[in-house]
């Protein structure tokens, strides 16, 4: 019986992901790719791991389709570039037709598939993957840390380390982002929009040392020796 | 769990689950967006709502049952309220609603006692 | 959006509720699903929802930029001072069984700390980021 619910939910799961790449209009395409973010969590409910399923629902279900609407309502809901069918041997427009493209993902895809063959089986508990930390973890974390959710434990104490590194890896984004946005528009100091340029203060104000930065708001190079005063200047 | 309980919940689940099919086949088959989110609306608040009551059954009087009632109240509060929304942006995103003098029914068909409102445009959708 | 009165009035009761929700999962996450990840984004979520009913302007008041960056890096800061405060109390970074006077106690305030540290960057990366997407294509913000 769960291997029917398995099975189902796969084949939704094929399903949305041939439909988000075949439509044409996008706000149906992020709609199904927020559909195709919830039959992943209830795969990964069905897998057991409900930690994951939740973030899973509500990053990609929430927070993804929002962003990606509100980038639709900035660039528009149809798709510029005509689709040809593979079938489409006389074509008016000189589009590519991506052929090998899909003969080149085909080949991977079966090799891939292929190599499952020797991969040992799901849940088996001679696997070797239960063998090596995940032992220590599930037995020791009682009464190491005493918190009932093992999840927890492993992730914030056992790997601590890597939850470190996540959550710098989720400011980057957001720095990333803030870069590659802000980059866009500018206003400078006397408020007159510049394109195109990039002035250090907004960024990089209470990371750099502000001794450094110039009159007009761009970062000058810091003297050479310490002695040696500069006014403030373009550099 | 007595049988009682056994057969209330799973009267309620049977019933929560034909009215979320039939809210979806109701979504596929039906001529407009405004139709569609009926059938959403119902399967958003009358089967959720049913299938929780029924699994309320399932889980006893425990803290379970509080936190599906919280799950329900908290859905039945925000379903209608994002059909409306939805429906709202749909209307003044231009979407027509589907009149029902759109459709050629022979006077047979006709329901007794209505009449269709008439239209200063085109009307079709 | 903000004449609808249905929208403002259910937004008014459902942002609490999201935000509770939020706390929740936070502090519940060492006894079920749940920790500073889902907490983040679902805290994030409440103040989209604002935003979406009752426009960028009024979230921005309500929630400044400076704010909304700051605890963007003030929980990897709180992350990484938890393993400061361990390295300080003699132990190696980031471990938590000298936080206290019991490896166990320390090791739940470590952990704590540490959840709030990861949901305090969540919410501050999610909102920034929506505050960059949708204020695309608008002069004025």
């Amino acid at each position: 019986m769960g291997v029917l619910v398995d099975f189902a939910l796969l084949a939704f799961l094929a399903t949305t992901a041939i439909a988000v790449v075949r439509t044409t209009n996008l706000f149906a395409a992020v709609m199904l790719a927020g559909i195709y973010s919830l039959l992943t969590a209830g795969l990964f409910t069905v897998m057991d791991a409900v930690d994951v399923a939740f973030t899973e629902a509500a990053v990609g279900a929430g927070i993804s389709t929002v962003l990606m609407l509100a980038t639709l309502a900035f660039v528009g809901s149809r798709v510029k570039t005509p689709q040809l069918r593979i079938t489409d041997i006389s074509a008016k427009v000189p589009v590519r037709r991506p052929v090998f493209p899909l003969v080149v993902v085909l080949v991977t895809g079966a090799i891939l598939i292929w190599g499952t063959g020797d991969m040992p089986a799901y849940g088996d508990p001679a696997n070797p993957i239960h063998h090596h930390v995940a032992p220590r973890y599930l037995e020791e974390s009682e009464h190491e840390i005493g918190v009932p959710n093992v999840v927890t434990s492993v992730l914030a104490s056992y790997r601590g380390f890597d939850t470190f590194g996540e959550t710098t890896v989720v400011f980057t984004a957001a720095v990333g982002v803030m870069i590659l946005l802000s980059a866009m528009r500018r206003k400078d100091r006397f408020g007159e929009e510049r394109w195109g340029e990039e002035s250090v203060p907004d960024l990089f104000r209470g990371f750099a040392p502000t001794f450094w930065l110039g009159q007009d708001g761009r970062m000058r190079a810091p003297p050479s020796q310490p002695g040696e005063e500069d006014e403030g200047g373009t550099p | 769990m007595s049988t009682v309980a056994d057969v209330l919940s799973w009267g309620f689940l049977l019933t929560g689950s034909f009215f979320v099919i039939s809210g979806g086949i109701g979504v596929i088959r039906m001529p407009d967006l405004f139709t569609r989110l009926h059938c959403s609306g119902v399967t958003d608040t009358g089967g959720a709502g049913l299938v929780l009551v029924g699994l309320m059954f399932q889980g006893g009087l425990s803290l379970v049952t509080l936190k599906l009632l919280f799950i329900l109240g908290f859905l039945w509060f925000s379903s209608p309220v994002s059909t409306y929304a939805l429906a709202r942006a749909a209307l003044a995103g231009g979407e027509e609603p589907f009149w029902a003098e759109d459709l050629d029914l022979p006077p047979s068909a006709r329901i007794p006692g209505f009449s269709p409102r008439p239209v200063p445009g085109e009307g079709e959708e | 959006m903000s004449d609808q009165i249905i929208l403002r009035v259910a937004t008014k009761i459902i942002v609490p509720t999201i935000l509770l929700y939020a706390l929740y999962v936070q502090f519940h996450g060492d006894y079920g699903p749940g920790g500073g990840f889902q907490a983040g984004v679902i805290f994030s979520a409440a103040f989209i929802l604002y935003a979406l009913v009752f426009g960028l302007r009024r979230t921005h008041r309500v929630l400044p930029t400076w704010v909304v960056r700051g605890c963007a890096s003030a929980g990897v800061l709180l992350y990484g001072g938890v393993g400061l405060a361990s390295m300080v109390m003699g132990g190696a970074f980031l471990d938590y069984g000298v936080l206290a006077h019991d490896p166990k106690h320390g090791q739940h305030y470590g952990i704590l700390l540490v959840e709030l540290g990861v949901m305090i960057t969540v919410f501050g990366v999610m909102v920034t980021i929506f505050y960059f997407f949708a204020a695309r294509g608008r002069e004025d913000l």
